[in-house]
C-alpha cells in the first residue's frame, strides 16, 4: 500500500519550518549550522517524495547534489565557526559583529 | 641658392637645440656656437640677396614650400617660406645685427651661471623671428609672432632671481597678449571673411571687390592692435621701459632692433588693407605720432640710462608708424633698418658702460666716462649723433625723409608735432650723452674698457649707423626704397611743400637745437641741472614716470582686475564652487548615515526578510495560480 504523497509534503513543510525558526531564533552558530541542515534535510525529503510519485530520477539524482554540497558546505562553514571561536572565545553570531557599523 | 633659404632659420634652431641640451657640457663653446650660426645664417641671407637681385624687379618673389603643415578639410595652412624684397630686408637685420650681438653676448655675458642657456634662448628668438618674417601665411607668421613673444619673456627674465626681472618679464608677456588676442581674431576674420590665410591669395589690391570696405577696416585694425602690443605703441608701450630688467645684448636684439619691429613688419606687410579701409590708415598715423611725441618726453625724465634708450626706441617705433600712416612703407623700413643699426650700437654700448661700471645704470652715478671708456664713449656719440639726426649719420636720411613725407602730406599739425620730436629726440639723447660721458665724474668706482669680443661688434654696428644712409639717399628714388618697391609700391609724389633743401635744413636745425639746448643744460656747466630739476620737481615726477600711465593703469585696470579675481578665488570659488561639491558629499554622507541602520549585520535578521520574503512570493504564485 502506498503512503499518501500529502504525509510526505506535511513531513517536510515541519521539519523546513522547525529548521527555519532554528536558524532565526537560536545564537549559537552550531545550532544555527544544524537548523540549517535541518531545512536541506526537508527538502531532499520532498524531491525525493515527488520523484517516487512521478516515477523519475531527476528528483533523487537532485537530492544527491544537494547532499554534496550541503557536505561541502559544512566542512567550510564548521571551518570558519572553528577558527571564529579560536579568536573571540565565543560561538555566539551577535559578537561576531566586527563589520558592522 | 634659395632651395636652402629654410637653412636661415633652421640654424638658430639647431643652435637652440643643441645649447639647450648640452649648453652646460660646452661651457664657452656655447657662445661661440651660437654666434658661429648666426654668422653663417648671414652669410646664407646675403646669398639669397645676391639671389634676388639677379632677378627682374617685378619677379623678385619666390614662395619655397616646405610641406603642408595644417590640413583639415578644407582649412589648408602650408609651410611655406616667401622671399621677396621685405621679407629679405628683415631677414637680414635680423641675422646680420643679431650675428653682431651674439658676438657682443660672449663677452657681456661671461661668467653668467647659465651662459649655455642665454644662447640657447637667443638663438631660438632668432629662429622664431625669422619664421615671423619669412612666413607666407598668417598663421605661420602668427606662430613666429608668439614664439618672439615667448623669448622676449624668458630673455626678460633670464635673471629671474631678481624680483624685478620675473614681474617685468610677466608684465610683457601679459601686456602684449592683449594686442596679440586682437590680433588672431584679425587672422581668423582673415580667414573667414577672405577665405585664405595665404598672403599671394588675400594681399593683392583686387581683394577689395571681395568684401565691403568695412571689414577691411576691421581686420587691418584688429592687426594693427597686435601691432601696437608687439611694438610698445600707446596705449600698450608700458611693458617696453620694464623690459629693461633683462641683460643688456637683450634689449639691444629684441627690445630695440627686431621684434619690436615685427609690428611695422606685419603694417607694411598688409598695408593692402590698410589702404583699403583708409580708417585704419588714419589710425595708424594717429597713435604713431602720438607714441613718438610722447615717448620722447619721458625719456627726458628717465634717470636710468637703459629706460631712456626703451622710451627713445618707443619713440622711434612711433616714427615708423607715423611714416607707415602716411602711405611712406619703404620710408618706415628704411628708418627701421638704420635705427636696427643704431639703437642696437647705443644699447650695446650702454652694456659696455654697464659692463664697466659693475652694472651701474643710474646716470645720476655716472658722468666723464669719456676718460675711462674712450671708445665705448665715441661708439656711444656716432649713435648718438645718428639718432638725433645729424648729417650725414644715417638716421639724418631716414627721419628727415619721414618728415619730409610728413610736410607733403597736406597734415601740416602733423609734420610740426613729428619735427617737435625730432627736436626732442635730439634732446634726450644729448642729455643721455652729456649726462653720462662729460661733466663731472659721479661713479662711485673705476671704470675700465670692456674687452675686444665687445668693442669690436660696436665698431661693426658703427660702421651701419655711419654709413647706413647710402641705403636710401632719397625718399623715391633710394636704393632700399627701390629695391622694396615691389612689395610696397613706389611713392607717390605729394603735391605742395616745402622744396626738399628746405625741409633737410629745417630738420638739422631741430637735431641741432635738440643737442645745443641738451649741451646748454647739461653738459657746458653753466647751468645747475640737479636744482633745475628740485625746481620743476613735479614736470620731473610726471615725465620719470612716463605721465602716470602705469599708475592709472594699475588703478584703473590691475587693481580692479586683483579685487575680481580675489572675490572670485574667496567668494565664488571658495564658497558658491566648493560649496556645491562639498554639498554633494556631505548629502550622500547624511543620507548613509541614516540608510546604513537598514543593514543590521545580524546574520538572523537577514534570514528572517529572506523568509518572509520567500513566503510572500509563494503567496503570490499561489493566488495567481489557483
Amino acid at each position: 500500500m502506498k503512503t499518501p504523497i500529502s504525509y510526505f509534503v506535511v513531513l517536510s513543510a515541519v521539519l523546513f519550518a522547525i529548521g527555519s525558526v532554528g536558524v532565526l531564533v537560536r545564537k549559537n552558530a552550531l545550532v544555527i549550522f544544524m537548523s540549517v541542515e535541518l531545512q536541506l534535510n526537508a527538502v531532499n525529503l520532498a524531491l525525493v517524495a515527488f520523484s517516487r510519485l512521478h516515477g523519475n530520477l531527476n528528483g533523487q539524482v537532485l537530492a544527491f547534489f544537494s547532499m554534496v554540497v550541503a557536505a561541502a558546505e559544512v566542512v567550510v562553514g564548521l571551518a570558519i565557526i572553528v577558527n571564529v571561536y579560536r579568536r573571540m572565545h565565543t560561538a555566539n553570531v551577535d559578537d561576531a559583529s566586527l563589520l558592522r557599523w | 641658392m634659395l632651395r636652402s633659404v629654410w637653412l636661415v632659420p633652421a640654424l638658430p634652431l639647431a643652435g637652440a637645440a643643441i645649447n639647450l641640451f648640452a649648453g652646460k657640457r660646452l661651457g664657452r663653446w656655447a657662445g661661440i656656437l651660437a654666434s658661429g650660426l648666426m654668422v653663417v645664417a648671414f652669410a646664407l641671407a646675403l646669398g639669397v640677396l645676391a639671389y634676388l637681385l639677379r632677378l627682374p624687379g617685378n619677379e623678385r618673389l619666390v614662395v619655397r614650400h616646405l610641406g603642408d603643415w595644417i590640413s583639415v578639410g578644407s582649412f589648408r595652412v602650408a609651410a611655406d617660406l616667401r622671399v621677396d624684397p621685405l621679407s629679405v630686408t628683415m631677414m637680414l637685420v635680423v641675422t646680420g645685427v643679431g650675428a653682431v650681438i651674439h658676438v657682443y653676448s660672449i663677452g657681456y655675458m661671461d661668467g653668467d651661471p647659465r651662459y649655455g642657456r642665454f644662447f640657447s634662448y637667443m638663438n631660438l628668438f632668432c629662429f622664431f623671428m625669422l619664421t615671423l618674417v619669412l612666413a607666407q601665411n598668417f598663421l605661420l607668421l602668427y606662430l613666429g609672432w608668439e614664439g618672439v613673444g615667448l623669448c622676449s619673456y624668458l630673455l626678460i627674465g633670464f635673471w629671474f632671481e631678481r624680483p624685478l626681472a620675473a614681474s617685468a618679464a610677466k608684465k610683457a608677456f601679459v601686456v602684449t597678449r592683449i594686442g596679440d588676442t586682437f590680433m588672431l581674431v584679425g587672422i581668423a576674420l582673415v580667414f573667414l571673411r577672405l577665405g585664405s590665410l595665404d598672403f599671394s591669395a588675400v594681399l593683392r589690391p583686387s581683394i577689395e571687390s571681395v568684401q565691403p570696405s568695412g571689414v577691411f577696416t576691421v581686420i587691418a585694425l584688429l592687426l594693427f592692435a597686435g601691432a601696437v602690443g608687439k611694438s610698445a605703441q600707446v596705449p600698450l608701450h608700458t611693458w617696453l621701459p620694464d623690459a629693461m630688467e633683462g641683460p643688456t645684448p637683450v634689449s639691444a636684439l629684441i627690445h630695440a632692433a627686431t621684434m619690436v619691429t615685427a609690428g611695422v613688419y606685419l603694417v607694411a606687410r598688409t598695408h593692402v588693407f590698410f589702404e583699403i579701409s583708409g580708417v585704419a590708415l588714419t589710425v595708424v598715423l594717429v597713435i604713431g605720432l602720438v607714441t613718438a611725441v610722447y615717448a620722447a618726453t619721458c625719456a627726458l625724465g628717465q634717470d636710468d640710462l637703459k629706460r631712456v634708450l626703451a622710451y627713445s626706441t618707443i619713440s622711434q617705433l612711433g616714427y615708423m608708424f607715423f611714416a607707415l600712416g602716411l602711405k611712406a612703407y619703404a620710408a618706415a623700413l628704411f628708418l627701421l633698418v638704420t635705427h636696427a643699426f643704431y639703437k642696437a650700437l647705443l644699447f650695446l654700448s650702454a652694456g659696455s658702460v654697464m659692463h664697466g661700471l659693475g652694472g651701474e645704470t643710474d646716470l645720476k652715478r655716472m658722468g666723464a666716462l669719456r676718460r675711462a671708456m674712450p671708445f665705448t664713449a665715441a661708439m656711444f656719440g656716432v649713435g648718438a649723433l645718428a639718432i638725433a639726426g645729424v648729417p650725414p649719420l644715417s638716421g639724418y636720411f631716414a627721419k628727415d625723409q619721414i618728415l619730409e613725407v610728413a610736410n607733403r602730406s597736406g597734415y601740416l599739425i602733423a609734420w610740426l608735432v613729428a619735427l617737435a620730436g625730432a627736436f626732442l629726440s635730439a634732446l634726450y639723447i644729448s642729455r643721455l650723452m652729456f649726462l653720462a660721458f662729460f661733466g663731472q665724474d659721479r661713479t662711485e668706482r673705476a671704470a675700465h674698457e670692456s674687452p675686444p669680443v665687445m668693442t669690436v661688434p660696436l665698431a661693426l654696428l658703427a660702421v651701419g649707423a655711419v654709413f647706413g644712409g647710402v641705403l636710401g639717399l632719397s625718399v623715391t628714388s633710394g636704393r632700399l626704397q627701390g629695391f622694396l618697391a615691389p612689395v610696397l609700391g613706389e611713392l607717390t609724389e605729394g603735391a605742395g611743400g616745402l622744396p626738399t633743401a628746405v625741409l633737410s635744413v629745417i630738420s638739422v636745425l631741430a637735431a641741432l637745437a635738440g643737442i645745443a639746448v641738451g649741451w646748454l643744460v647739461y653738459g657746458s656747466g653753466k647751468v645747475d641741472w640737479v636744482a633745475l630739476r628740485v625746481r620743476f620737481a613735479g614736470v620731473h615726477e610726471f615725465l620719470a614716470h612716463g605721465w602716470y600711465v602705469d599708475d592709472v593703469y594699475s588703478t584703473s585696470l590691475v587693481a580692479p582686475g586683483k579685487a575680481g579675481a580675489a572675490f572670485l578665488a574667496s567668494a565664488v570659488d571658495q564658497r558658491v564652487i566648493d560649496g556645491c561639491v562639498n554639498g554633494v558629499g556631505q548629502l550622500f554622507q547624511w543620507a548613509a548615515s541614516r540608510g546604513r541602520r537598514l543593514q543590521t549585520g545580524l546574520v538572523r535578521n537577514y534570514g528572517l526578510a529572506f523568509l518572509v520574503g520567500v513566503v510572500l512570493i509563494f503567496v503570490y504564485v499561489g493566488v495567481r495560480l489557483s
